[in-house]
């Protein structure tokens, strides 16, 4: 454990992902994601304090604060205490840090449920879910400790391992392979009011997999096919699209299945699909699978993603951007933000298995992970497996659901188990336009 | 059921909003009065200039997570600001480069100097915003060396009380000094 006057001094700065995150951040841009638990009993709020303590301790590079430099922003040691509250406001809103004793995380719990919101500056969804994981299973501890009494848990303190693994891993001369096209944006009326509709498909994984293995694709290619084929039939070709702009769907990669690090900060990069519905004709569900699976293995490759990895780094590590002044460098993302955001029709991430170990699976249900939506990227997907459980959601700020509708009957058509779980937003809606 | 009924976003920034609103309304009334009414005395941009600096305090105390030597830095610099202006909207006597901004620093740096000797364990929090103080607090020597102020014994006043200050800051805290402008300024 490190002494007081240590914690008192230990800051870091942002790893090379985090950077654009508090710059461009903001009530429309949260850059937010969450992860849910849902156990088999009610959550009891004065064990999950002390359980997320306990989390605190074996993971202090969470209990950091967001601070402002001349250039950047960066992270310092933060002695405030964790703040635990029922939840209330819609999912992966931006997190105030004045209301939220500037933690870049917050706990939130309703019945069953124990939610972590997490800023994305703070480190990304796979260490975002060994952190939370270690809440649980603290808290399974606290509240069952008869019961797990035998279970061993290795229990260690994960001490700051905080490094660039980007800094470390990019390659300098690599070139960069961004595509320059612009992605075909969702359209509809939004829901207003900074409203979010969460609706949560949980799939029968063992169908889901015996239905993927005819198509000879991954579970993530099959469902990114769906995807792409949903938003045609509901978006694209209902609103009568006329222009040339593909459908782009972005897929977050986590880059330590290809590098080796430990660090708990962030370390993802991603691949984008470029659907050209038009041009090359992918108008029926069979042609588009056939589309993913290819783009799949031509972007998946560790030479493409070094590329997209370094030239994000480079951006970063670029003399003349380092050197602007912090108050420059917000205005002009902020003014810019919206035109980045133009090149992504939608995200899809599937953060794959969540592992629990021996008897503290019997006390969960299931786990979820929600992305916030933003203005330009309308809904955003992500999906988890527990057992066998995936729960494959849509966050979005669409007032119609035609997509997700339509994701649920395609999968039910085709004998797959799905059951649908929300947070009500779009029901209350049509209840009003009625 | 795995979400409450209602959910809801905060709608918090609404008074903000409506205040802000407000405020521009006021400064555009008031505007339209003074020229209507005595177009040859501008008392309405002093008016405007001081609501500006309400909401430069409302916002920084609000907004901003700044500790309590941020505040001492951002009145001193904001209230030195409001007093040049309104100085030089009367027709610039001089009695805010005279009176006015050193008194200001003689005050903010007396506060900094209780801050760090009652709270010398937070001081690495203080440090940078105490450095900026003391760069405020030598513009009464450029003023002086540039012999725009007449009366040049509250500045120098001033700016010794900051010279000390910084040496005494130094002095107890080098160390969390040189942690703060590394952090601040790293890239």
């Amino acid at each position: 454990m490190k002494n007081k006057k240590e914690n008192k001094l230990y800051w870091r700065r942002l790893d090379n992902s985090a950077k654009i995150f508090p710059i461009a951040a903001g009530k429309k841009y949260s850059t937010v994601f969450r992860l849910s638990v849902l156990l088999k009993e009610k959550v009891n709020v004065e064990i999950l304090y002390e359980a997320v303590n306990k989390a605190l301790e074996q993971y202090p590079s969470f209990r950091v604060r967001m601070k402002e430099g001349f250039f950047w922003y960066y992270l310092e040691y933060n002695p405030k205490k964790i703040i635990i509250e029922e939840e209330k406001d819609y999912p992966c809103k931006y997190i105030d840090p004045r209301k939220n004793n500037n933690y870049l995380f917050k706990i939130t719990y309703f019945e069953r449920k124990i939610n972590i919101d997490i800023f994305h500056s703070l480190t990304d969804g796979n260490s975002g879910v060994m952190f939370f994981r270690e809440i649980i299973y603290n808290y399974l501890e606290i509240v069952h400790k008869s019961e797990l009494k035998e279970e061993r848990r290795t229990r260690k303190i994960v001490e700051n391992d905080t490094e660039d693994s980007y800094i470390k891993n990019y390659d300098k001369k690599a070139k960069n392979n961004s595509s320059s096209k612009k992605a075909y944006e969702l359209k509809g009326k939004k829901i207003g009011l900074g409203g979010v509709s969460a609706i949560h498909e949980i799939i029968d994984m063992k169908a889901l997999k015996e239905e993927s293995k005819k198509y000879e694709a991954t579970i993530t290619q099959y469902l990114t096919a769906v995807l792409i084929y949903c938003m045609y039939k509901e978006n694209y070709e209902k609103y009568k699209y006329k222009g040339n702009k593909p459908i782009k769907v972005c897929i977050p990669v986590n880059l330590k299945k290809y590098f080796p690090s430990k660090t708990m900060s962030n370390f993802f990069s991603y691949i984008t699909l470029e659907a050209e519905i038009k041009k090359d004709n992918l108008t029926d569900f069979d042609k588009i699978i056939e589309f993913v699976k290819n783009d799949f293995n031509k972007r998946l490759k560790e030479e493409e993603i070094i590329k997209t990895m370094s030239a994000n780094v480079k951006l970063g590590n670029n003399f003349a951007i380092k050197i602007v002044p912090l108050i420059i460098k917000k205005l002009l993302v902020r003014l810019s933000y919206i035109e980045i955001r133009k090149y992504t029709t939608i995200t899809y991430s599937n953060i794959g298995r969540i592992g629990i170990i021996g008897k503290y699976k019997d006390y969960i249900d299931y786990f979820l992970m929600l992305i916030a939506p933003e203005p330009v990227e309308k809904i955003k997907c992500s999906s988890c497996t527990f057992e066998n459980k995936m729960v494959f959601t849509f966050t979005s700020i669409l007032k119609d659901n035609s997509i997700e509708k339509r994701f649920y009957k395609f999968l039910t058509d085709r004998g797959i188990s799905v059951e649908i779980e929300s947070n009500g937003v779009l029901d209350d809606i049509s209840k009003e336009i009625k | 059921m795995i979400y409450p009924k209602k959910l809801s976003s905060k709608k918090g920034d609404l008074i903000f909003k409506i205040l802000l609103f407000s405020s521009v309304l006021l400064g555009i009334i008031l505007f339209v009065i003074n020229k209507l009414t005595t177009p040859n005395i501008p008392w309405a941009t002093l008016t405007n200039a001081g609501i500006i600096y309400v909401w430069i305090t409302v916002y920084y105390s609000i907004k901003k997570n700044t500790n309590i030597a941020g505040h001492v830095m951002i009145q001193a610099i904001a209230i030195s600001l409001l007093m040049l202006f309104i100085d030089y909207k009367l027709g610039f006597e001089k009695w805010s480069l005279n009176i006015s901004i050193p008194i200001i620093i003689i005050i903010a740096n007396v506060t900094m100097l209780i801050l760090t000797i009652v709270s010398h364990k937070k001081f690495i929090r203080y440090a940078i915003y105490q450095l900026i103080i003391v760069l405020f607090s030598m513009i009464p020597v450029i003023l002086i060396g540039e012999k725009i102020v007449e009366n040049i014994v509250l500045s120098i006043i001033a700016s010794s009380i900051s010279v000390v200050n910084l040496i005494l800051t130094l002095s107890l805290s080098a160390k969390d000094v040189k942690d703060a402008i590394i952090r601040k300024f790293h890239m």
